[in-house]
């Protein structure tokens, strides 16, 4: 008779531990999903004001040479791409479609000394290469937390809990190979 | 060039590579203040000057202003270097309201960044007109204090809520062919003037288009004497501010 209260104490106990274990584990993951959402958000941040700058930066160098209407319009697409996007994975890839087309538009400015030294064309340029250094920023915060996210969910044993959960690994915000690098022209 | 643009474009990457690997492993040289001079390039006036100017927008405005000067960033890139210096310092107050100045010396390179609270106050392209204007005329002629001090001094104005007069034009070849112009009409003018019977003198143009430009700037105080040491003062405007990477920066 004793015995067996003794027994079923002990099972007891390790039931609450194995329980609040779990209970810990899974608030655990809860936070980490958190940020990662949460530093995406940062990301999605940049990419709008990003986005928000480029009629501007078009109607500046429009003003200059208006004839590179092919140029214009592949910026134009390229941002409502991005801006239409709804996952993070499209958001990614439009983005650096966006990163192409742009770059082909300050490539313009190399041939338009005029609008190279156009104050208003070199303070957008200054808000476009600040938004850009911005999302590289976000971009490693985000891709920090996506780490720490994977490499929990991997680990034994809140990989079984995240399976349960149904939750997978996330992709990373990999860095686009510069397609941005304007050929800088010295005089 | 299509196969230089694709050799770049792999060095950019692997640069790219490099450099994020060894965010992690960079140590940062301890703060000293206001003016971090550790490529020893900052004479003793303009160091007064900024350091006058941290203390003053630190108990003033809760602003939080960091000048550095390093030897060169390698093996990161400025912006990186200055973005991940700002975050470890924590420049500026609990509000973000840090300023960051950095100027490596072997890149020629010159990085201004506002934490978060000041990216309203400050956008990216004020901080490079003010860099264009105030900084880059000095750093031409590696004159590093007095460019570093002239900036400070005009982004302090700006955030006390001075308007920054933007120059129209930057170009020096168009001012001059501006000049010419003015020269040809001044000359035509003339000779028509002559050929008036004598007595009415042609009229000469009123100004050309003028190009004064008002720069508010503090009125520069009496020198100050002896230098003054780093570490004596509490070194104030470090409070746990934050940045993400905005700002303008400029080689010269």
């Amino acid at each position: 008779m004793k015995k067996g209260v003794i027994v079923l104490i002990v099972i007891a106990v390790i039931a609450v531990a194995l329980v609040s274990g779990v209970i810990g584990r899974y608030n655990q993951l809860v936070a980490l999903e958190e940020t990662v959402d949460g530093r995406w958000a940062q990301v999605e941040n940049q990419l709008q004001r990003r986005a928000d700058l480029i009629p501007n930066l078009v109607n500046t160098v429009r003003g200059y040479a208006s004839h590179e209407e092919q140029v214009f319009a592949d910026v134009a697409e390229a941002r409502s791409r991005l801006l239409g996007a709804q996952t993070p994975e499209a958001q990614i890839q439009a983005n650096q479609g966006l990163d192409t087309a742009l770059g082909r538009l300050l490539a313009i400015s190399e041939a338009y000394p005029e609008l190279k030294a156009d104050t208003s064309f070199i303070r957008l340029q200054d808000e476009l290469a600040g938004t850009e250094n911005r999302i590289a920023t976000e971009r490693m915060r985000f891709n920090e937390s996506v780490q720490t996210w994977n490499t929990t969910i991997r680990q034994f044993p809140t990989n079984l809990l995240a399976n349960l959960m149904g939750r997978q690994a996330k992709p990373f915000f990999e860095a686009a190979p510069s397609a941005m690098e304007v050929p800088r022209v010295e005089f | 060039m299509s196969f230089n643009r694709s050799m770049v474009r792999t060095s950019v990457f692997l640069i790219l590579l490099l450099s994020v690997s060894s965010l992690a492993a960079a140590a940062f040289p301890a703060k000293q203040g206001f003016v971090n001079d550790y490529a020893n390039v900052i004479d003793q006036k303009s160091r007064a000057e900024m350091q006058l100017l941290g203390e003053k927008l630190w108990t003033e405005q809760g602003i939080g202003l960091a000048v550095v000067t390093v030897a060169t960033t390698a093996p990161m890139d400025p912006k990186e270097y200055t973005t991940a210096l700002f975050n470890e310092w924590g420049v500026g107050g609990p509000e973000d309201s840090g300023l960051l100045m950095l100027l490596a010396v072997s890149e020629g390179a010159i990085e201004v960044e506002p934490g978060y609270g000041l990216e309203g106050a400050l956008p990216d392209g004020l901080v490079g007109a003010v860099i264009d204007q105030e900084g880059l005329p000095h750093f031409k002629k590696q004159s590093y204090g007095p460019g570093l001090s002239a900036m400070a001094v005009a982004y302090a104005n700006i955030l006390a809520g001075e308007e920054f007069e933007i120059v129209e034009e930057r170009d020096e070849a168009r001012g001059w062919f501006v000049s010419f112009v003015i020269f040809i009409l001044i000359f035509m003018m003339m000779r028509r003037g002559r050929r008036y019977p004598p007595g009415g003198s042609g009229g000469y143009g009123g100004g050309g288009p003028g190009r004064t430009v008002i720069v508010p700037r503090m009125p520069r105080g009496g020198g100050f004497g002896g230098g003054i040491g780093g570490g004596s003062r509490p070194s104030g405007g470090f409070g746990g501010g934050r940045s993400g990477g905005g700002g303008a920066g400029r080689r010269f």
